[in-house]
């Protein structure tokens, strides 16, 4: 399991120096202003933004097509689906296929914006150390309990991987080949679950008690993550500015245009 | 007395092979190789301690013995080739970490895994499971839960549940680590009279040279050197070259 | 059972993040009744990354092979902890695999959290009826399958009555009806081994099923 998110943290852009917590307010604004457009005129724009944001992000473009392998599947299914499928008004007709233009609006509005919004979180999460994210992610009011089980959970991720595919390649190494749903195939699967559940839970103990005799849990204040207040500079708040208002825009734009 | 041995030794390599590898290289995409046109023979019966510092490649090669890799190269194990992914009961790998091989509610369900995976009769898996437990010394055990075990019983439950298939080539991958004295001295002992060809990587060397009747030194994805385990292991130099330790039994007073 | 970004009309995004924000802070509240809140959070925490980790695991039903929910054992394992933690998980899911999405975050976790808290409340049936070993099977199998079940119905209900608005008649009923048939399926696997993994964790480590 690779996870590999923050592999590109470490370039000097634009956007890279940008202050995380500005960035992910102004970001998400983005976000989810471009999952409010459905005006076809207003695609051009969506792309145009995206696209800006990527170049200044320095991110290289093979990062960004290898994240795009899985959810290209579901992309695919989309353009192969619903053109024949949905609408009335047919602009292609091959005897039992028909292309029907509804269909054909719906996936170039479908996918433009599911891949604008996956290029914009990548550059989001992918250009800033993920713990970085998280701190800003606490300083802008996010519990105490979900930032420590998410700090928490994404330490042990690669290991508890790890682990899984050891056991894995052990049983595999014993002869269990998966092949077919049995009774027993179901039960070996079983029991390897539980067995990871087990390790985790016992690991889980000692570092419950690595972490009480640190401090943890002493006080209200003893919590993973120390934050200071945070300076946002002049840039990010440039930066953050004229994203809001792009959102902002958008937003307006879809509603009375 | 030495040379006898010897001499017996290279009239059994010439009939029993059990591990030939040739031109073996790995590396992960954008890395430096792991191993480097390997070249390697082992033959029946033997006990090899393969030794090298952390990261030389050492479990590379075991993986790659036991089919879990596609490297480059060749390997054929008795006479036959590895094919990546294929099940090999003749083979026997026990991990590092026996958490990471027990996974079963009990120990007698976690022995029977493997036979009952090679599609033994009912009769015959029980039988192999006894044979195994039997063999590892740890028969009171087989209803309890392996997880429950201490250190050192995990470590026999590991090797049993490798055992029951009946394997003519056991891979052990640094077996004393977290052992306490006492279960470290019952592995030696058992490693000492088991019967099947033995490659071991470890870095305990003292277990090494009371186990094995031929070291490997392997550093930097080569072979550095091969031979009779006293006389690679007192080399100061060639130890200290390569970030080992001659063993304290071995240094002269 | 993702739904991904860009699909969905936005007001549904908004719902979603509304309903999930309503749990999220119904959970934390419950969560913060108990004597040290604190105390739970790494075990609830590695459990959570345990359940990210086994829905990579594969079950194969020929010729295809289908990947693990769960939702409904880490309803019964996490009781009000499994809400955040499936919200966390499917955050992870998002940021690192592009599986999901930002945007649907909220509706996701409504799809697969909601179930597994009703899960909770079934598993915790069998006490009102004595506890006894058939019971703990019933439950789970129930708790399991039904966690599954519900987010099917949830998942289905969205897609079906949202995306593409011009949709067929005919295809929509068929869609529904193959669907129907592949859920069921995953349903009972689901509850099965559900069963199973709790009858592992009795015999192995009982304590992790009453955190």
């Amino acid at each position: 399991m690779k996870l590999a998110l923050d592999k590109y943290c470490n370039i000097n852009s634009p956007i890279h120096n940008w202050e995380q917590t500005s960035k992910l307010v102004a970001l998400l604004s983005l976000i989810f202003a471009f999952a409010f457009v459905t005006k076809l005129t207003l695609l051009p724009v969506m792309i145009l933004v995206t696209v800006t944001i990527f170049i200044l992000s320095k991110l290289p473009l093979s990062f960004l097509i290898s994240r795009l392998r899985y959810p290209g599947f579901f992309i695919l299914a989309v353009i192969i689906f619903l053109p024949f499928v949905a609408g009335k008004t047919v602009i292609l007709d091959w005897g039992i296929f028909t292309i029907k233009q509804e269909g054909c609006l719906a996936v170039i509005r479908i996918v433009t914006r599911f891949i604008c919004i996956l290029t914009v979180s990548l550059v989001l999460f992918g250009t800033a150390p993920f713990l970085k994210t998280i701190k800003s992610m606490k300083l802008l009011g996010l519990s105490a309990i979900i930032v420590d089980m998410m700090l928490l959970s994404y330490r042990y991720l690669e290991e508890l991987g790890e682990m899984l595919t050891r056991m894995q390649r052990a049983i595999k190494l014993r002869g269990f080949q998966s092949h077919n749903l049995s009774k027993r195939n179901l039960e070996v699967i079983a029991d390897l679950t539980g067995t990871l559940f087990v390790r985790s839970y016992e690991q889980s103990q000692r570092v419950y008690q690595a972490m009480i005799l640190r401090g943890y849990g002493s006080n209200n204040n003893g919590h993973l993550l120390t934050t200071k207040n945070v300076k946002i500079d002049k840039i990010s708040w440039l930066f953050s500015g004229i994203t809001v208002i792009i959102s902002v825009f958008l937003l307006l734009a879809e509603i009375y245009l | 007395m030495k040379e006898l041995i010897r001499e017996n030794k290279a009239i059994k390599k010439v009939e029993l092979r059990a591990i030939k590898i040739d031109n073996l290289s790995f590396s992960y995409p954008q890395n430096s190789p792991i191993l480097a046109n390997l070249n390697l023979e082992i033959f029946t019966g033997e006990k090899v301690g393969i030794i090298g510092p952390n990261g030389a490649g050492k479990t590379t090669l075991f993986l790659s013995i036991c089919g879990l890799l596609s490297p480059l190269g060749h390997i054929s194990v008795f006479e036959k080739p590895i094919i990546p992914g294929a099940f090999c009961p003749e083979i026997g790998f026990v991990f590092q970490n026996p958490d990471d091989q027990l996974f079963s509610p009990t120990v007698w369900d976690d022995v029977s895994f493997g036979p009952e995976n090679m599609g033994l009769s009912p009769q015959e898996v029980a039988q192999r499971v006894e044979e195994a437990l039997g063999l590892t010394g740890v028969s009171r055990l087989k209803d309890r839960i392996p997880h429950q075990l201490s250190g050192g019983e995990k470590c026999m439950v590991a090797i049993a549940s490798v055992l029951s298939m009946q394997p003519k080539l056991v891979l052990y991958d640094e077996p004393s680590a977290n052992l306490d004295l006492k279960a470290r001295r019952r592995l030696i002992n058992f490693l000492q009279h088991s019967q099947e060809t033995i490659l071991l990587s470890s870095h305990d060397l003292e277990l090494v040279l009371e186990v094995c009747d031929r070291v490997i030194l392997i550093n930097q994805s080569k072979i550095i050197t091969d031979g009779n385990p006293q006389e690679i292991m007192s080399n100061q130099e060639l130890m200290e070259n390569n970030n080992l330790e001659v063993p304290y039994s071995l240094k002269e007073n | 059972m993702h739904i991904p970004d860009g699909i969905l009309p936005p007001y549904l995004s908004i719902v979603g993040y509304g309903i999930t924000g309503g749990m999220t802070w119904y959970s934390l509240r419950q969560i913060n009744r108990e004597k040290n809140p604190q105390e739970k959070i790494p075990k609830a925490s590695l459990l959570t990354a345990a359940f990210f980790v086994s829905s990579l695991i594969h079950i194969p039903i020929p010729p295809t092979s289908i990947h693990l929910i769960l939702n409904g054992l880490m309803g019964i394992v996490l009781g009000y902890y499994a809400f955040p933690a499936i919200l966390i998980g499917l955050f992870f899911q998002a940021v690192m695999f592009q599986h999901g999405g930002l945007s649907t975050l909220g509706i996701n976790a409504v799809i697969m959290g909601i179930p597994a808290i009703f899960a909770y409340y079934i598993f915790r049936l069998k006490y009102l009826l004595g506890n006894k070993p058939f019971f703990t099977q019933v439950f789970s199998f129930l708790a399991g399958a039904s966690a599954l079940g519900i987010s099917a119905a949830i998942f289905i209900m969205i897609t079906i009555t949202n995306i593409p608005a011009e949709i067929d008649a005919n295809t929509e009923k068929n869609a529904i009806l193959a669907s129907l048939i592949g859920y069921s399926i995953q349903m009972l696997i689901e509850g099965i081994f559900t069963v199973m993994l709790i009858s592992f964790l009795e015999k192995v480590k009982p304590e992790i099923l009453n955190l």
